[in-house]
C-alpha cells in the first residue's frame, strides 16, 4: 500500500504529468459537456416538432374536406431520439438528419433531406469521449509512460532500482498501475456524471466504460512494448508518437479512401431524379396502366379501384407509390453501398484497434451508419403503415369524416429499434 | 549570415544520414503525392457527374410534354454545386453540404446526398487531401525534424563549442531555421505542383492559387520558427519534444474540434422543421391561399377586381388562378428568404467563432483561409443555396405567369370537372424552352481573396510571434553563454 501512495506523491510532484492529466479530464468533462448539450438540443428539438404537430393537424382539418386531400397535406413527424449513451458517442448524429417529417407521397423524395447544419462545424468532428478516448487520452498516456525505465536510465537510476527486492511488482507495477489509473480517472469520472445525467442504463454505462479501459489498455500495452526496448526516452517518444499518428490519423484517413473506392455508391441524385421523372409520368400516362400496377401489388383495394372520368386521389397516390417502387432496386443498391463502406470500415476496425473501439462506441451508442440506415428503415415501414391507412379510406369510398386526420398511425421510434433493420 | 548558411549546411547533412528524417520526408512526400492524385480524380469525376447531372436534368425538363404550367411547377427541376475551382486542392465542406437541391413550387428543400453521409464512419477527421497533407501531418514531420535541433547541441555541449567559434546564438538558430524551413518548403513540394496545376488550367485562378500557397508556406513557417524556438528554451530534447507534441495536439487536434463543438452549442440554429413550422404559422397568419375567407387572399382579390373594373375574377383579362398562384408563391418565398437569412446569419456567427479561434490555432487560419481560396466553404455554399433559391423563385414565378397568360381561366376553374377543360389547359412543351437554366458561379478570385485577409493577417500574426519567441530563445542562449 505504502509503495502505491508513495508513486501517486511522485506522480504528484511531477509538475508536467499532473498537468496532462489535469486538461485530460478538464478535456473529457468538456468532451461530455458538449455531448450531453448536443443531446439536450437533439430532445428539445424532437420535442418542439411534436408540440408543433396540434396545430398544423388542426390547420389541415380545418380546410380539408375529403381524405386524398388530408393525406396530401398530413405530414407526420418522424425522429430517432439520441440514446442514454449519445451524449459520449455523438457520432454521425450532426450529418444524418435526426428528425423528419413525411406524409404519403413517394418517400424516395422525402428521405433524404438533410438537416440546416453548419458544414464548417462538421469538418472538424465532433469533439464527443469518443474523440478524446481515441485522440487525447493516448497522448497523455504516451506522455506519462514512454520514460519509464529509459527516464531512470537516463538519470542513473535504473541500476539501483532495479535492484531493489521484488522491484518489479513494488516499483514497476505500482507505477504503471497509478499512471493508467490517473488517466482512467481523468476520463471515467466525467463519463459517470455524463452518464448519471443522462439516465444510462447501468449495464449499458459497464459496457461503454469498459471501452474506455480497452482502449487505454491498448495504448499502454503498446507504449510499455516500445518503452521497454531500452531505446533513449527521446527516441521512444517519437516512435510512440508516430505509432499513435498513423494509427489515428494516416491509416484511418487512407483506409477510408480505398474503402470509398472500392464499394461503389449509386448516384443519389441520379435516384431521386429517376424517381421524379417516374411520378410526374404518370400524368401523361394512360390512367389504367397506373391503376393495374397498383393493384398488383394490392390486390385487396381491387373492388374499389373504379375512377372517375376526372381526378381521384386513388389514383395520385397510387403513381406515387410506384415511383418509390419504380427505383426500389436502386434505393437498395444505394442503402446497400452505404452499409457495405460500413463493414468493410468494421473489417477495418480489427486492425486498427484505436478505429475498431471509436466504431464499437458509436455502435454502442446507436450513432453509428448502421444506426442511421435503421432509422430509415423504420421510416419506411411507418410510411407503409401511414400510406395503406389513407388506401384503406380512398379505396373504400367511406364518407370523409375528419377523425380520418387525427386517427393516423403515428411513428413511435421504439418501432423496430434493436432488430437493426438491414 | 554567412555563418547561418554554414550551420544550416550542416543541419541539413545531419537531417540526410538521419534514417528517421529521410523515412520521415519520404513518407510524407508520398501521402501528399498520393492525396494530390486521388484528390484530382475525385473531384474531376465529381465535376464531371454533377455538371452532367446539370446538363440531364435541363434537358429533362425542357423535353416534358404539353402540361399545365402548375403540373411543371411540381415537376420543379435540381440545382447541382458546381466543384469549386480549387476543390481538388482543398474539397472543404463539399462532402459535409449536400450537392443536390430539388427546386419546385410551394416549398425549400435541403441539400441532400452529401459525400459524408455517404461515406464509411471511420474516425471522421479527415479525408486524405492536400490541404489535410499541409495543416495536419506536415506540422508534425517538421516536429520530428526540428525538436533536437538546438537541444541536441545544448545536451552534447556542441553549442558552447559554436560558441567558442565565435556563431553567435542569433546566427545558430537562423542557420536551424533555415534548415528546417528547406524541408518545409520539400513537405510544400507535391500540395504547390498541385495548385500549380489547378491554376494552369484556369488561369484567372492564379491569383488566388498563389495566395494560398502563400498561406501555407507562412503557416509552416510559423511552425518552422517554433519548433527552432521551442528546441532552444526546452532543457531537454525530450523536454522539446513533448511540449511540441502536445502544443501540436492543442492546435491541430483538439482547438478546431472544441471550438466547433462549442460554437455549436452556444450559438445554436433552428432544425429544419422549426422553421418549416415557424413558416407555416405565419402564414397561417399572413396569407393562407387555401382558405377562400382568408383576409389577405381577400383583399388580394378585390384590388385586382378594382384596378380592372370588374366584379367578378372570370372578367379579368388573365386567368385569375396563374395570379393567385403568383401572389401565394411571392408570399412563401419571402419567409423562406427571411427565415433562410437567419438561419445563414446564424451559420456565419458559428463560423465567425470559428475564425476567431484562430487566435488559438493556426491551423484553424490556413484550414478557413484555404477553403475561401479554394471556394468550398460555408459562405461559397451559403451564396450556391441563395442563388438556387432565387432560381426557384423566378422559375415557378414564370411558371405562374404562364399559367395566368396562357391558359383560360374558363378552363382552369373547370378541368379537375371537365376532362376537356383539362386537355385545354395544358399549354405547349415549347414554353418549357423558353425557361432560363440554372448557373452559377463561384465568388470571384479576387472577393475570395479579399475574404481570405482576415485569415491571412491571424497567420502573419503567429508569425510575428513566432519569431519573437525565436529571437527571445536566441537571446537567452546569448545570456547564458549558450
Amino acid at each position: 500500500m505504502s509503495s502505491v501512495i508513495r508513486e501517486i506523491w511522485l506522480l504528484g510532484r511531477n509538475r508536467a504529468a499532473l498537468a496532462a492529466l489535469v486538461l485530460l479530464a478538464v478535456f473529457a468533462a468538456a468532451g461530455v459537456a458538449i455531448g450531453l448539450a448536443n443531446v439536450a438540443r437533439d430532445q428539445a428539438m424532437i420535442e418542439r416538432m411534436l408540440a408543433g404537430q396540434p396545430a398544423e393537424e388542426q390547420a389541415v382539418a380545418s380546410f380539408v374536406k375529403d381524405a386524398g386531400y388530408g393525406a396530401y397535406y398530413g405530414f407526420q413527424p418522424v425522429w430517432d431520439p439520441p440514446s442514454d449513451l449519445a451524449f459520449a458517442a455523438l457520432g454521425n448524429r450532426d450529418i444524418a438528419p435526426a428528425i423528419l417529417r413525411v406524409r404519403s407521397l413517394s418517400l424516395e423524395a422525402q428521405l433524404y433531406e438533410n438537416e440546416s447544419a453548419n458544414p464548417e462545424l462538421s469538418l472538424a468532428g465532433r469533439f464527443d469521449l469518443v474523440f478524446i478516448t481515441i485522440y487525447i487520452a493516448p497522448l497523455v498516456l504516451i506522455a506519462l509512460l514512454h520514460d519509464l525505465w529509459s527516464g531512470e536510465r537516463e538519470a542513473g537510476r535504473l541500476f539501483m532500482l532495479s535492484a531493489l527486492p521484488r522491484a518489479r511488482r513494488r516499483l514497476w507495477s505500482v507505477r504503471i498501475a497509478v499512471r493508467i489509473a490517473g488517466v482512467l480517472a481523468a476520463l471515467l469520472i466525467p463519463f459517470a456524471v455524463g452518464a448519471v445525467l443522462a439516465g444510462t442504463a447501468l449495464p449499458r454505462a459497464l459496457a461503454f466504460g469498459g471501452l474506455i479501459m480497452l482502449a487505454c489498455l491498448f495504448w499502454s500495452v503498446v507504449i510499455l512494448l516500445v518503452a521497454r526496448r531500452g531505446a533513449s526516452s527521446v527516441v521512444n517518444a517519437a516512435t510512440l508518437a508516430s505509432i499513435w499518428f498513423a494509427l489515428t490519423l494516416v491509416v484511418p484517413a487512407a483506409a477510408n479512401l480505398v474503402i470509398n473506392a472500392a464499394v461503389p455508391v449509386p448516384d443519389g441524385a441520379a435516384l431521386a431524379r429517376e424517381n421524379r421523372e417516374f411520378v410526374h409520368g404518370a400524368w401523361d400516362r394512360p390512367r389504367e396502366q397506373t391503376m393495374d400496377a397498383f393493384l398488383a401489388l394490392y390486390p385487396q383495394h381491387a373492388a374499389g379501384s373504379a375512377l372517375p372520368p376526372t381526378f381521384h386521389y386513388k389514383w395520385y397516390f397510387a403513381f406515387q407509390h410506384l415511383g418509390d417502387v419504380h427505383v426500389a432496386k436502386q434505393s437498395q443498391a444505394y442503402r446497400d453501398g452505404i452499409a457495405g463502406r460500413a463493414a468493410y470500415a468494421r473489417a477495418a476496425g480489427w486492425v486498427l484497434p484505436p478505429a475498431g473501439i471509436a466504431q464499437a462506441m458509436t455502435a454502442l451508442a446507436g450513432t453509428d451508419v448502421t444506426a442511421q440506415l435503421a432509422f430509415q428503415q423504420r421510416i419506411r415501414a411507418y410510411h407503409t403503415r401511414l400510406r395503406e391507412y389513407y388506401y384503406d379510406y380512398l379505396f373504400s369510398e367511406r364518407p370523409f369524416d375528419v377523425q380520418i386526420l387525427a386517427d393516423v398511425p403515428r411513428f413511435d421510434p421504439a418501432d423496430g429499434s434493436g432488430t437493426g433493420a438491414d | 549570415m554567412n555563418r547561418s548558411l554554414i550551420i544550416a549546411a550542416a543541419e541539413l547533412r545531419l537531417m540526410l544520414r538521419s534514417r528517421l528524417a529521410l523515412v520521415g520526408v519520404v513518407t510524407l512526400l508520398l501521402l501528399s503525392a498520393i492525396a494530390a492524385v486521388t484528390s484530382a480524380v475525385q473531384m474531376t469525376e465529381a465535376a464531371r457527374a454533377r455538371a452532367q447531372a446539370q446538363t440531364e436534368t435541363d434537358a429533362q425538363f425542357e423535353a416534358q410534354p404539353d402540361r399545365h404550367p402548375h403540373r411543371m411547377v411540381h415537376y420543379g427541376t435540381y440545382a447541382l454545386r458546381p466543384v469549386g475551382p480549387l476543390a481538388a486542392f482543398d474539397p472543404g465542406v463539399d462532402s459535409f453540404t449536400g450537392t443536390v437541391v430539388f427546386l419546385e413550387g410551394h416549398r425549400q428543400n435541403s441539400a441532400t446526398f452529401g459525400a459524408a453521409r455517404e461515406s464509411s464512419d471511420l474516425l471522421r477527421f479527415g479525408q486524405l487531401t492536400p490541404a489535410f497533407v499541409l495543416q495536419t501531418l506536415a506540422p508534425l514531420l517538421l516536429i520530428f525534424l526540428g525538436f533536437a535541433t538546438v537541444a541536441r547541441e545544448r545536451e552534447r555541449g556542441s553549442l558552447r563549442a559554436l560558441a567558442a567559434h565565435g556563431a553567435s546564438a542569433g546566427s545558430i538558430v537562423g542557420g536551424k531555421a533555415l534548415a528546417l524551413g528547406l524541408v518545409a518548403l520539400l513537405a510544400l513540394t507535391p500540395a504547390l505542383v498541385a495548385l500549380g496545376w489547378a491554376a494552369l488550367r484556369q488561369p484567372h485562378e492564379a491569383a488566388v492559387a498563389l495566395v494560398i500557397a502563400l498561406a501555407y508556406a507562412g503557416y509552416l513557417a510559423a511552425w518552422v520558427l517554433g519548433i527552432v524556438a521551442l528546441s532552444a528554451i526546452a532543457r531537454t530534447s525530450q523536454g522539446a519534444l513533448i511540449a511540441l507534441i502536445a502544443a501540436w495536439a492543442l492546435i491541430v487536434v483538439l482547438v478546431p474540434r472544441a471550438a466547433a463543438g462549442w460554437a455549436g452549442v452556444a450559438d445554436p440554429l433552428p432544425s429544419r422543421v422549426d422553421t418549416e413550422l415557424a413558416i407555416a404559422a405565419d402564414l397561417r397568419r399572413i396569407g393562407d391561399s387555401h382558405n377562400p375567407n382568408d383576409p389577405h387572399f381577400a383583399a388580394f382579390k378585390a384590388n385586382l377586381l378594382k384596378q380592372y373594373g370588374v366584379t367578378r375574377t372570370e372578367d379579368l383579362p388573365f386567368n385569375y388562378r396563374g395570379r393567385l398562384a403568383q401572389e401565394g408563391e411571392r408570399i412563401t418565398s419571402q419567409l423562406f428568404k427571411d427565415y433562410a437569412a437567419r438561419a445563414d446569419a446564424i451559420r456565419a456567427r458559428q463560423s465567425g467563432w470559428l475564425a476567431w479561434a484562430g487566435v488559438l490555432s493556426p491551423a484553424l487560419s490556413v484550414r478557413n483561409a484555404s477553403m475561401v481560396g479554394a471556394a468550398t466553404d460555408l459562405t461559397t455554399h451559403t451564396a450556391f443555396m441563395n442563388a438556387a433559391e432565387a432560381y426557384r423563385f423566378d422559375l415557378v414565378q414564370r411558371l405562374n405567369g404562364l399559367q395566368a397568360t396562357a391558359v383560360s381561366g374558363a378552363d382552369d376553374n373547370a378541368r379537375s370537372k371537365d376532362p376537356l377543360a383539362d386537355r385545354r389547359t395544358r399549354i405547349s412543351a415549347d414554353f418549357w424552352k423558353t425557361m432560363p437554366r440554372f448557373d452559377f458561379a463561384a465568388p470571384s478570385a479576387s472577393a475570395r481573396m479579399a475574404a481570405m485577409l482576415p485569415s491571412l493577417a491571424l497567420l502573419a500574426l503567429w508569425i510575428v510571434l513566432a519569431l519573437g519567441g525565436l529571437a527571445l530563445a536566441a537571446r537567452r542562449m546569448g545570456r547564458l553563454g549558450a
